[in-house]
């Protein structure tokens, strides 16, 4: 990030704006609706569209080319005239004096830059692209202006008013923290919006009433986080990673996704990397049971989907014993997120009529696998982690009978702007591996669907990786 | 006149019913759509997030109605496309896994349409996932095994049963309620044992969610005895054993309630 966002407390102190034209307007009109005043200086007659912040007191006008005394007093500089020597000159008095500055039109010679801004009062929402895009600032801009009613404001205000109490009678902070979120997704907010105050105000009061001050009981939620393109989280599993108070992840969670757990959440790395059991299977489990002993809500994140490969029934086997309420989320599993993303359907009527997902894990060297029922014909067969097993695997289906044309590909890194997809067949699977060298995450899927991707390759990765074909002959 | 640039159609899953479980990518698509084409399978509360204005066109078959053939959406499909619209083809589950969606989107590649898919929640893992049952766990199963229990134009199951009963995975079975009895059978003579633990899971992920827990042998009959009706995903293995401890999952009150429950509060 190369700004620091922060709101600014308004200040007695005014605002200078140089210049009196269209952006100069805008600066001042952005300043004087939070309230703070502007001392406006530009060698023109004084803007009438400003009239009104004039009579209030609010705007004083200097007719004359901007000085480096018109910096005296003020808090916050904005240079806006239509002269770039003008503006670059007092840009520099201002850096000099430590006072912040924005420059119109150039904000690398500035030191700040001003957001699109969404103003439900007191709920502010401020967006910038870094001074990249102002057009794309206010096309987002507007998106929240539909999501993000103007009832809000109303909504902050009403909360508001029940800070102390509630701090009064709720002193466990989590447990507050727990009180605000049931009421804010509870009936509260909506009637609020359906401009209902007095009832909202009820339903707050009969709330606290009811409050218990103890600290809430614990809970796990073992969440899929999907394949790695953070888009395709589930809402649900979005709204627990923003309330959860722990986080317990491994190695296949992407750091996108991470980012978008509650930012005060504490974050535990569990390891799970081939060879890095950074903490053994038993002690997540009863770590899951300790930080939920504790009250606390623990989100339990799990690439993919949590009961495919994911361990998550040993997980909540465990919290089941311990009588601790969990929910379970399903995610995309990587099989359906690289299918997708590859072009390569789980099934087809002329193809494939069913899937068998299986793990490539090599345990102590050898796959523990029912090889006859993979090599049967019209089916699609995905295997998990199988890089360092591919050997093992390419061998073992073409010894049970499969043909060693049969169509196969590997996508590395799927979903991701990484993606990599490569084609070849069931025997140059380990050669491919080799070649290409082709890392963890990878799914491999083997069956006649792979001859469509070349059909329905639609997704272009960022990264210029083209995929590879490898033929046999 | 100037040629309309040709659209773009959004192959979207959209997942089991539960519209929490919808991804962002398919929400994000359902807003901006201009046209939204669904299949029965699609839940009412996901339809209720298609912004008004929007263009809506139901292509599954809704009780009785006729329905859309294939080849009619595929054409219907193409000919928006054509007139330049943001086509969104929404499918319940995943477009990828039994949902026909490699049909459409290879149709649409011949004729030079660009698509999007978005992979969504399958039946098969949302629907295990709310019974708490894990589709694999150490030492009890090993694999997955998806099919489908209904073909098209109601031709003859041709199952291979041997391949089906391996008492080391977990298979789970789409459209399975209508050839249950058969299933069952053929498993079991397959060499299956008969009191595998088995589920048949109606509306799976929905307020409306049904659970029957029964051993393979005794499912089919259960099942007609709860009065189950599709859309029902049935689920075989040993992992199934957990559903009764792990079962979580407790729809919530629906809306009325707490409706009565606000107008009590303020009746006082």
């Amino acid at each position: 990030m190369k700004y620091l966002p922060l709101f600014l407390l308004t200040s007695e102190r005014p605002a200078l704006v140089a210049g009196a034209g269209r952006v100069a307007r805008r600066k001042a009109e952005f300043v004087l609706r939070a309230g703070q005043r502007v001392r406006m200086v530009a060698p023109g007659p004084f803007p009438a569209a400003l009239h009104w912040a004039r009579a209030r007191g609010m705007l004083e006008y200097r007719q004359g080319n901007v000085e480096e005394a018109d910096l005296e007093g003020v808090g916050l500089v904005f240079a806006a005239t239509d002269d770039r020597e003008v503006n670059a000159r007092l840009a520099r008095w201002a850096r000099q004096r430590g006072l912040h500055v924005n420059v119109a039109d150039r904000p690398e010679e500035g030191t700040f830059i001003v957001p699109s801004v969404l103003d439900r009062d007191p709920v502010l929402v401020a967006v910038s692209t870094g001074g990249t895009s102002p057009v794309l600032a206010r096309r987002l801009r507007a998106r929240l202006e539909s999501l993000i009613p103007s009832a809000y404001g109303r909504l902050a205000r009403l909360l508001d008013a029940y800070r102390e109490r509630a701090r009064a009678r709720i002193p466990d902070e989590a447990a507050r923290r727990r009180f605000w979120e049931a009421l804010i997704d509870g009936p509260v907010s909506e009637l609020v919006f359906a401009g209902q105050e007095a009832r909202a105000r009820l339903e707050i009061e009969t709330a606290l009433e009811r409050a218990q001050g103890a600290r809430p009981e614990g809970e796990v939620y073992l969440v899929g986080a999907g394949p790695g393109d953070p888009d395709l989280l589930t809402f649900r599993a979005l709204r627990l990673m923003q309330q959860a108070d722990v986080v317990v992840y491994d190695r296949l969670v992407s750091k996108p996704i991470l980012e978008m757990t509650r930012q005060d959440a504490e974050l535990y790395y569990v390891g799970k990397q081939k060879d890095d059991h950074a903490v053994p299977q038993e002690g997540i489990n009863q770590m899951l049971v300790d930080l939920a002993r504790q009250g606390k809500r623990v989100l339990r994140l799990k690439g993919g989907d949590p009961f495919v490969f994911g361990r998550g029934g040993e997980e909540i086997e465990t919290l089941a014993e311990h009588g601790i309420p969990f929910q379970v989320v399903p995610g995309i599993t990587a099989a359906s997120g690289c299918a997708a993303y590859a072009g390569i359907p789980l099934t087809h009527r002329d193809y494939a009529q069913s899937c068998i997902f299986v793990t490539g894990h090599l345990k102590d060297g050898s796959l523990d696998l029912n090889w006859e029922a993979l090599v049967q014909p019209r089916q699609t067969v995905v295997f998990y982690m199988g890089l360092t097993g591919i050997g093992v695997i390419s061998e073992r289906l073409i010894a049970h009978g499969m043909s060693p044309d049969m169509p196969a590909a590997l996508v590395e890194q799927g979903t991701t702007p990484n993606q990599r997809v490569l084609i070849g067949t069931v025997a140059t699977l380990p050669e491919i591996v080799h070649r290409a060298e082709v890392r963890a995450p990878t799914l491999t899927i083997v069956g006649e669907v792979v001859r469509l991707h070349e059909k329905l390759e639609w997704y272009q990765a960022e990264e210029h990786r083209p995929g590879t074909v490898f033929s046999s002959h | 006149m100037q040629r309309q640039a040709t659209g773009k159609v959004f192959l979207v899953g959209a997942g089991p019913g539960d519209p929490g479980l919808l991804t962002m990518r398919a929400r994000e698509r359902i807003e901006q759509a201009d046209v939204v084409v669904y299949d029965r399978l699609v839940g009412e509360a996901i339809l209720e997030l298609i912004p008004q204005g929007t263009t809506r066109i139901a292509a599954g078959k809704a009780c009785g109605k006729h329905s859309m053939r294939q080849e009619e959406i595929n054409e219907l499909l193409v000919s928006l496309a054509f007139r330049g619209r943001r086509v969104v083809r929404l499918k319940g589950g995943d477009p990828f896994v039994f949902g026909r969606g490699s049909e459409e989107a290879l149709y649409l590649r011949r004729h030079g349409i660009p698509f999007e898919v978005v992979p969504g929640v399958t039946a098969a893992l949302a629907c295990t996932a709310y019974a708490g049952i894990p589709l694999t766990h150490r030492g009890l199963s090993r694999a997955v095994h998806l099919v489908t229990g209904h073909f098209r134009d109601d031709q003859p199951l041709r199952i291979d049963w041997q391949r089906l009963a391996d008492p080391e995975a977990t298979l789970v079975i789409y459209m399975g309620l209508g050839n249950l009895e058969t299933l069952a059978r053929g498993l079991i003579d397959a060499g299956l044992p008969a009191e595998t633990p088995a589920a048949a899971i109606e509306r799976g992920t929905t307020l409306d969610q049904q659970v029957v827990r029964a051993p393979l042998e005794q499912l089919p009959a259960r099942v007609q005895a709860a009065l189950l009706r599709p859309p029902v995903l049935v689920v075989i293995g040993r992992t199934v054993a957990f559903s009764e401890r792990l079962d979580w999952f407790v729809p919530e009150a629906p809306p009325e309630a707490w409706q009565d429950e606000i107008g009590a509060h303020t009746a006082r």
